[in-house]
């Protein structure tokens, strides 16, 4: 019993972080642009099957894959923000009604990229080389996969990379004064526009690349991978808070962890109905989220 | 009448009550993902009353309205002080919830030697009600119409009363509503649930149209289709979400020529088109420009 938990904690943490990955980009959009973009995850669908592509026409290594899938994701996302983002955001007199039609645009084209990936590759699953061949790391009675650390690592590594780029850059600098004050970032002599296409394709590279590990992963492609990865991402990110990158992370392991236990002691269907029961009575009572529940539970510190 | 077109008549007719609880709660300011769990309840609600407690059809669409209306209700009451990405998240939530539940739902009983009802991920065979009682395809798309008719006769005079003047202030500016006296909260809650309504009375049509539901047909994308039809209708007027259900069904689904790339024609359209109306081909300017016209007209 105590080593199913030991382990089921480890596998929620692994899972937690591919969820992570997908989160950061995503918050890293909303943080930014205060907009969501529902074609996150079919982007990453597109990269990923680009890379399914190349695989079956050319067996290429692993960093080719990755190389493949993350400007594939940076391809489709840059179409995205060209049609859906970037004309929206000149109207800056109607807020609200532009971050809609941002959304209902970008749902529009997450129906176009599935289609134009599910007609490039029409089958309903390929088979996509792992990363690392070997058996699972032994910890005494626990096991590890080796891509789910990689995962991990990459993820903790994203987090401190943005967090650098954020708060040390003249870029993070331009970034931070344009989520204050739009208005005065633009009067202070920053390209508004630029920077809102910078931190796109900076998140699309993020998503690229969880979506390169997470199909290594899953050793396979499917149809499904794009609302998989835009519903994951986007609900990691609103369990940890809206907009905040280390919340991304918070709520991505919670909402690993949510996952492993309830699928071990329920099974699949209680398993995704207590991960949306959780959201929904986590939006209801604190929609904050829980990174700012765990910073009041902590506190007064300093970011 | 041609059995294709008469399909694709029902399934316009079938699709706009969805999109027009979707509009509903647009005009009120919210953004909701989640409508399709209120069809799939008056869709289970009317199949369960007719095919396996033989009510007759008008009882059974009550009830899936009621019950609609009870689950919005529900569902709207922590939810609706959130604004935004907030409640159409905690929206998406709850229909997803509702899915996994109709999943886990096993009811089943021996009807005429057959055993009938939900069973799980295996769907709802056998809501026959329509055929049993002999109703031509062609009647069945005349009181799917008609009951339309009368719902737009209702908006229409919503929007010229009071309680429309009410809620379309709850949708622009709540906090000023609330100065001038409108129990925002109150209103809100009425609208989700006459949402619920009016979705639940669609899915009761609906699984009376098809005779089968499974809990797949409740799905996100159904949600988000119907919040997009709203969306490029236009929220000026209750006709909007008919036009963009229209566009989508009737334009790009049946007319087969773009068979197989109808979702990059569509998809493609839909973000071009928001490029030049945000807020849809039928807007509160534009609505208010073609009634200055017609008013001209009939003075003139």
């Amino acid at each position: 019993m105590f080593v199913d938990l030991v382990q089921n904690t480890l596998d929620g943490v692994m899972l937690g972080s591919a969820y992570a990955l997908l989160a950061l980009g995503f918050t890293l959009i909303f943080g930014v642009l205060r907009r969501a973009n529902l074609s996150y995850g079919p982007a990453i669908m597109l990269g990923a099957y680009a890379a399914t592509w190349v695989h079956l026409q050319f067996h290429a290594g692993f960093l080719a894959l990755a190389a493949v899938t993350i400007v594939g994701a940076m391809l489709a996302g840059a179409y995205v923000e060209r049609l859906c983002f970037a004309p929206h955001g000149r109207r800056s007199t109607s807020g609200d009604a532009a971050a809609v039609a941002s959304m209902v645009g970008s749902f529009a084209l997450w129906m176009q990229l599935e289609e134009i990936a599910t007609l490039w590759l029409p089958k309903h699953l390929y088979s996509f080389p792992p990363l690392y061949d070997g058996p699972p790391l032994a910890l005494g009675p626990f096991t590890l996969r080796v891509e789910y650390l990689a995962m991990l690592i990459c993820a903790i590594a994203a987090c401190f990379g943005l967090h650098r780029l954020l708060a040390q850059t003249r870029f993070g600098l331009a970034v931070r004064a344009i989520v204050d004050q739009a208005d005065a970032a633009r009067l202070a002599g920053i390209n508004v526009p630029r920077v809102f296409m910078l931190v796109f394709a900076l998140a699309s590279a993020l998503g690229g690349l969880a979506g390169y590990l997470i199909v290594a992963a899953h050793e396979q492609v499917t149809p499904m991978l794009g609302m998989w990865s835009t519903l994951k991402g986007i609900i990691a990110m609103m369990l940890g808070g809206l907009g905040s990158l280390p919340g991304a992370v918070v709520g991505a392991l919670a909402l690993g962890l949510i996952e492993a236990h309830s699928q071990w002691l329920l099974g699949p269907q209680y398993r995704d109905l207590i991960a949306y029961l959780v959201l929904f009575a986590l939006l209801a009572l604190r929609p904050a989220g829980l990174w700012a529940m765990l910073r009041r539970a902590t506190g007064p510190t300093a970011a | 009448m041609d059995e294709y077109v008469l399909g694709v008549l029902t399934n316009i007719g079938l699709f706009s009550f969805l999109a027009l609880s979707a509009y509903l709660l647009l005009v009120t300011g919210e953004l909701s993902f989640g409508q399709q769990a209120f069809f799939g309840v008056g869709a289970y609600a009317a199949g369960i009353g007719t095919a396996m407690w033989g009510l007759p059809l008008p009882v059974a669409m009550l009830l899936a309205m009621a019950l609609g209306a009870v689950a919005a209700w529900l569902v709207g009451l922590p939810t609706l002080r959130l604004r935004g990405l907030y409640f159409a998240m905690a929206t998406l939530a709850a229909a997803e919830m509702f899915r996994i539940l109709f999943e886990l739902f096993h009811y089943q009983r021996t009807v005429d030697g057959e055993l009938v009802g939900p069973d799980g991920t295996q769907g709802f065979r056998g809501i026959r009600w329509v055929l049993e009682h002999g109703i031509e395809q062609e009647a069945f798309l005349a009181l799917v119409w008609t009951l339309l008719l009368l719902i737009l006769a209702a908006f229409a005079w919503l929007e010229r009363s009071r309680l429309g003047a009410m809620v379309r202030m709850v949708g622009e500016d709540p906090e000023l509503a609330g100065v001038l006296g409108v129990n925002v909260a109150r209103v809100k809650l009425a609208v989700a649930a006459a949402a619920g309504a009016l979705a639940g009375l669609g899915g009761a049509l609906y699984a009376h149209h098809n005779t089968y539901v499974e809990p797949r047909n409740f799905d996100i994308m159904l949600g988000v289709h119907s919040l997009a039809y709203a969306l490029i209708g236009g929220l000026g007027t209750a006709l909007g979400p008919l036009l963009g259900v229209a566009l989508d069904i009737g334009l790009l689904e049946s007319t087969r020529v773009f068979q197989g790339y109808r979702m990059i024609v569509f998809g493609g359209l839909v973000a071009i088109f928001l490029l030049f109306r945000p807020r849809g081909l039928l807007d509160e300017a534009t609505v208010a420009g073609i009634a200055r016209a017609l008013a001209r007209r009939g003075a003139g």
